[in-house]
């Protein structure tokens, strides 16, 4: 009732300038009540800032991209049998070959399809109804399919480093650096998510182990990828503007270096840690009493995959105690969420999934390239610069491949439409484990006891015996990609009554149904009073 | 007026907690590394060019100190004045806040016209090593300027159109802690470029 005046009319009070009027109030209302279409087939796609429908562009995007980086790596593991024959490829294009081989595997593969797992996933554990900035993580995406066709592009039109014609590889450059903003949208988005989103109760030490490993990803990625793209503005304005005074087209690779080598690629398997962590303690059944160790694990991985300090490429930087220390330390918080997940396997109540598979596989290979990383830091093995940082590169890479091949089976329900198929899927982990330690291994003697410098332009590294295994392992590799694919062909068609918590979850995403509707759960989301919210709803009832 | 405020409905909680803050922090800090990444290979490198017992600036070459501390000081006190728009908006003090953004703006903008001023007076080609590394960095620091003036702009349309107020000012807030970080990597800059040359 508004109030009278002296007079007995109606008093006008000056509306603040901070209230809504109340017509728009009611424009608004009925805005919001009006029933409108949803979507449907491509728009649904093109124009959706659902994390679920960003997930599964940046994951199916990577695998194309993939399968074509797999088929390049194996031309070069052909061409390895006879290098100075030179039969795959030309003198000329050789170097250009391998730098898209080796910068695809990181920013065309491994790192969009851990994003994409990523992206679907963390925002349903930690019980967000959304991701942060929905908006910027499509366009993380977009932005980045951009840049990966403007990278292929300028390949083709002969740039790239060491590329002749120079349009191109300014081209290249520019590519460069909107893959870079387009990961670090991406990462600012996942982070964002994890640290302001989560529903209430859930602090950070309750989060579980994949969010928390995607928050440290997410974090390190921020912290780290500006060094690289603050490098290519320089790469840029040199090569475009100064003529090349840094050494023009032959050193952008060499430039670059660091981001592919350890311990900054280490940041790329981050996940891999909270991944094969919430798998293992969920198929264990159990409540984990160590999950202190394991973030703390985590974080420690993260910390020690900082490697912008590598920028200048300093050799003195590069062979100081400070770095070596932090090599050697890498390995350590990988044997502990190894141990811990022995630990569960053995106490474990639950049958052994295709999950564990991959997490197991994942892991080892990841402690492979970590104590691999800690050897070759070693001044006195003289590994630094040849062919033996491709291997480790090579480990951390395909350990980070297999971690997010085994997300989207084991979250398959909630990415996909239904369970993934088990039998391909402990398969494809084992075929994909055996595959990359035949393709690492070579490299790694090579570089510690051939005369394998790093690959230079006339295609000289590793030794030649040893590049049949190489050839045997990416065919390894290759078979087991399409079998994880074939493993999740199942999952892509709609299903009736999918389970919503196939595995007996711990975490929240296994109260959203499957598939998850737009707001990810149907029902509002409880409060969380303990690390494993599920396994409390179970116990309540 | 309190009873018409009161008839209002209830206002939508605020985002918990601090969704845009938390955005804005990573990104705050992923712009600072850029900023401290070029500055770590320009000292890099001039340390390899001073250790070959050459001069780091080419011969004609000169940083003069005058512009490059007028921009770090300007910079300085846009940080008191977008302390200012932030409290003056914790305050429902709308006029003071459009005051001090308008006034942080205003200083930001000149900030890179004595940048831009520099420029002129360096008498430093781009097609030296030198040249590349100054002009990246202090081109990376007015796109980070421009980034921030941009960012507090938005923040004071929205806070125009009522969005933010006492009660909840996390946009504000947000840009100003973006502004903070950017004042910090100007200091970088000031220090590593200007200064030490």
């Amino acid at each position: 009732m508004p109030p009278a005046g002296s007079d007995g009319g109606e008093v006008k009070t000056p509306m603040a300038v901070i209230e809504t009027p109340a017509e728009t109030v009611d424009a608004a209302a009925d805005s919001a009540s009006t029933d409108r279409p949803a979507p449907a087939g491509l728009a649904a796609v093109l124009g959706s800032a659902d994390h679920k429908v960003i997930g599964r562009l940046y994951a199916g995007t990577a695998l194309l991209f993939g399968l074509i980086t797999l088929t390049l790596g194996t031309a070069f593991a052909v061409e390895g049998l006879k290098p100075s024959t030179l039969d795959v490829f030309t003198t000329d294009t050789a170097f250009q070959s391998w730098t898209l081989f080796r910068v695809g595997l990181v920013f065309l593969f491994a790192l969009p399809l851990t994003i994409g797992v990523a992206m679907a996933i963390a925002p349903l554990q930690v019980g967000a109804r959304t991701i942060a900035f929905p908006r910027a993580a499509a366009a993380s995406y977009w932005g980045w399919l951009m840049g990966s066709g403007l990278l292929i592009a300028s390949y083709l039109l002969n740039g790239g480093p060491g590329g002749g014609r120079e349009s191109a590889v300014n081209l290249w450059i520019a590519a460069m650096g909107l893959l870079v903003v387009a990961v670090l949208t991406a990462a600012m988005c996942l982070g964002t998510t994890v640290l302001a989103l989560r529903s209430p109760g859930l602090s950070l030490s309750r989060a579980p182990f994949y969010a928390w490993s995607v928050l440290v990803a997410s974090v390190m990625w921020m912290l780290t990828l500006p060094v690289l793209f603050g490098q290519i503005i320089l790469m840029y304005v040199d090569h475009r503007h100064a003529g090349g005074v840094f050494g023009g087209d032959k050193v952008l690779f060499s430039q670059l270096g660091w981001v592919l080598k350890n311990p900054q690629i280490y940041a790329v398997a981050i996940p891999v840690l909270g991944f094969a962590a919430d798998v293992m303690v969920t198929i264990a059944r159990v409540r984990l009493n160590a999950r202190g160790a394991v973030l703390t694990a985590i974080g420690a991985f993260g910390a020690l995959s900082f490697g912008a300090f590598l920028a200048s490429t300093s050799e003195y930087v590069a062979g100081s105690p400070v770095t070596v220390g932090i090599a050697l330390l890498a390995p350590l918080p990988v044997l502990a969420v190894l141990a811990i997940s022995g630990d569960l396997i053995r106490r474990g109540k639950g049958a052994v999934s295709a999950g564990a598979a991959y997490a197991v596989a994942a892991l080892l290979l990841l402690l492979l390239a970590t104590v691999a990383g800690a050897i070759g830091a070693i001044p006195q093995t003289d590994a630094s610069g040849t062919i033996f940082d491709v291997g480790v590169n090579h480990a951390a890479v395909l350990a980070a491949v297999i971690g997010a091949l085994g997300g989207l089976h084991w979250w398959a329900t909630k990415i996909l439409r239904q369970p993934a198929k088990e039998s391909l899927g402990m398969l494809a982990p084992l075929l994909l484990f055996l595959g990359s330690v035949a393709v690492v291994l070579p490299d790694l003697i090579a570089g510690l006891w051939g005369s394998g410098k790093e690959l230079t332009p006339d295609w000289t590294g590793g030794i030649e015996g040893l590049n049949v295994l190489v050839l045997i392992g990416a065919g390894l590799v290759g078979a087991g990609l399409i079998l994880a694919l074939a493993g999740l062909l199942p999952a892509l068609r709609a299903g009736e009554d999918v389970p919503a918590d196939p595995w007996e979850g711990q975490t929240l995403e296994w109260l959203a149904p499957s598939p998850p509707p737009l707001d990810n759960f149907a029902g509002p989301v409880p409060t969380v009073t303990s690390a494993e919210p599920l396994i409390d709803l179970r116990e309540e009832k | 007026m309190a009873e018409n405020a009161l008839a209002l409905p209830p206002a939508a909680p605020p985002a918990r907690p601090r969704v845009l803050l938390a955005g804005t922090a990573l990104v705050s800090a992923g712009a600072f590394m850029a900023i401290v990444g070029l500055v770590g290979i320009y000292l890099s490198t001039r340390a390899g060019v001073l250790a070959s017992g050459s001069a780091w600036l080419p011969e004609g070459a000169k940083i003069p100190l005058t512009p490059g501390n007028v921009a770090m000081a300007t910079m300085l006190l846009s940080g008191v004045t977008i302390w200012w728009a932030v409290d003056a908006v914790g305050k429902n003090d709308r006029q003071m806040a459009y005051l001090a953004l308008g006034l942080t703006i205003f200083f930001g903008v000149a900030v890179i016209n004595a940048l831009t001023f520099l420029y002129t007076q360096m008498n430093l080609s781009v097609s030296t090593s030198q040249g590349v590394l100054i002009f990246s960095i202090t081109g990376a620091l007015i796109a980070m300027i421009t980034g921030g003036l941009l960012y507090a702009s938005v923040m004071v349309f929205r806070t125009l159109g009522g969005e933010y107020h006492g009660r909840d000012r996390e946009g504000l807030t947000a840009a100003a802690l973006f502004w903070y970080v950017t004042i910090a990597a100007t200091a970088v800059i000031w220090y590593a470029v200007f200064i030490v040359k």
